[in-house]
């Protein structure tokens, strides 16, 4: 997780809000990716709950739109996609060609956990009080989702790691 | 270079990448969508040359014009692509077989004429697309299908080298650091010279565990953090001496005054020699008299 070029003392709501939204962008478009990956190295378990997590990413970033579109009609962007790495979204490193559910929905919180963090960490550089409102706001959101995961998790199979177990070559198709 | 910079998903292709799920060239094509972006190229300016192997299938999953060609001959089409057309930005990719056994040769010609091109290989140390083989870049010792007792043979150090040719833009990244990783690459862009950018980007399948990602985030030293000068050519070749014990990333070596590039140069003496040259006509005319 890491950003580029953002100035938290001067971030503006409209900014923030944009940011925001940004973020779960991301980290739709990255399930979307895992997903894919998956489906391609044939393990449709893992996969689908990927797909889920792109409706779920999706139901927040369209939620965040949603008040920014409201608050800000006409205003463009002051910030962009290439301020951000990862921030929600899991990094390329959590997938393997055959992830169990259980291993994709712990790729799932370690991403919750580092958006909460991120807003957390960001709170004592933001001047503005009601951006500090909505970080405060979105960081709480973020440990609702992991709520949200862990209990997924309680459902899930209690097999291993798949990455851990032997396992056949790959075979190129 | 000077454009304002463009979405990332710009340079998104619709060709869905077949990597191996947590292979790092993920990250790697990540990294290249935000400095294209940053520099602010539109794709259309831009030529995507790769050889062969797993991370050569990039230029694919890019809106840049790419071509996937030869094994190891990247570069010598990436510096006829260049001088045919110096407008185009040109980023050339590779993996270090490619660019450090079957097409070592070429390695030290592109920098010695000093095209305006960067060239981005993905050191994984192994041959990946054809299942593991022993690379160029393999450490001592490593056990592969060709190795089954260990490797005897010493790797080559593919940052010493470069910089030996005398490379003016040298660079070293992982995709265990997003933010580092595209920095430096848009770096390479911005560098009006030959620019080279080895990245640390681990085979998933047949890779070493402490050779992944997640060891990487621990392993790594950014060379500013060390102190450390890009001007500082000598300090540059110390630093690059620890490839294979230590990852260190960012920028080794930047010249400070970096000469005309072999494009520009052919460019000036194309605006010198056209004063005396004759109408495209003349020229006609001259071969169809024999």
């Amino acid at each position: 997780m890491a950003t580029r070029g953002i100035d938290f003392a001067t971030l503006t709501i409209k900014d923030a809000l944009d940011l925001a939204l940004l973020i779960e962008e991301e980290a739709r478009d990255r399930y979307q990716e895992l997903a894919e990956q998956l489906e391609a190295h044939h393990t449709p378990e893992a996969a689908g709950f990927f797909r889920k997590m792109v409706k779920v990413e999706e139901i927040h970033r369209s939620e965040l739109e949603k008040r920014r579109v409201e608050r800000f009609p006409k205003e463009p962007r002051g910030v962009t996609r290439a301020m951000i790495f990862d921030v929600e979204a899991p990094e390329y490193d959590q997938a393997r060609a055959d992830m169990t559910v259980r291993a994709a929905l712990e790729a799932a919180m370690t991403s919750e956990k580092k958006a909460h963090e991120f807003f957390v960490q960001a709170l004592p550089r933001l001047k503005d009080a009601e951006v500090k409102e909505l970080f405060l706001e979105l960081g709480a959101e973020e440990l609702e989702h992991q709520k949200w995961v862990q209990l997924e998790l309680d459902r899930a199979p209690a097999s291993g790691d798949a990455r851990f177990d032997d396992s056949d070559e790959p075979v190129a198709h | 270079m000077t454009a304002a910079p463009l979405n990332p998903n710009v340079f998104k292709s619709d060709l869905k990448p077949i990597w191996c799920p947590g292979c790092g060239d993920y990250g790697v094509v990540q990294a290249i969508y935000r400095a294209l972006s940053a520099v602010g190229r539109p794709p259309h300016e831009i030529a995507f040359i790769s050889g062969i192997g797993c991370s050569s299938r990039i230029p694919g999953y890019t809106t840049a014009y790419g071509f996937n060609s030869v094994h190891g001959r990247a570069l010598p089409i990436a510096q006829g692509v260049k001088l045919a057309n110096p407008d185009l930005l040109v980023l050339v990719a590779g993996g270090d077989g490619d660019g450090f056994s079957i097409g070592g040769g070429h390695v030290a010609h592109a920098i010695r004429r000093n095209m305006d091109l960067t060239y981005i290989v993905m050191d994984n140390q192994v041959y990946g697309l054809t299942k593991g083989q022993l690379s160029p870049t393999s450490p001592r010792g490593l056990k592969t299908v060709t190795s089954m007792y260990g490797s005897l043979e010493q790797p080559i150090n593919p940052l010493l080298q470069v910089l030996s040719f005398g490379a003016g833009f040298v660079a070293q990244g992982t995709p265990a650091d997003m933010a580092g990783l595209a920095a430096i690459i848009e770096e390479g862009l911005r560098y009006p010279g030959f620019a080279f950018i080895n990245v640390q980007s681990p085979c998933v399948t047949y890779g070493e565990e402490e050779q992944q990602l997640r060891a990487h985030k621990t392993r790594m030293k950014t060379l500013a953090s060390l102190g450390h000068d890009p001007k500082d050519y000598l300090k540059a070749l110390e630093w690059s001496t620890h490839y294979g014990r230590e990852l260190y990333t960012g920028v080794f070596y930047k010249n400070p005054e970096p000469p005309p590039s072999y494009d520009a140069l052919v460019r000036e003496r194309q605006k010198e020699l056209s004063k005396g040259a004759l109408p495209r006509e003349r020229i006609l005319d001259l071969f169809k008299k024999g």
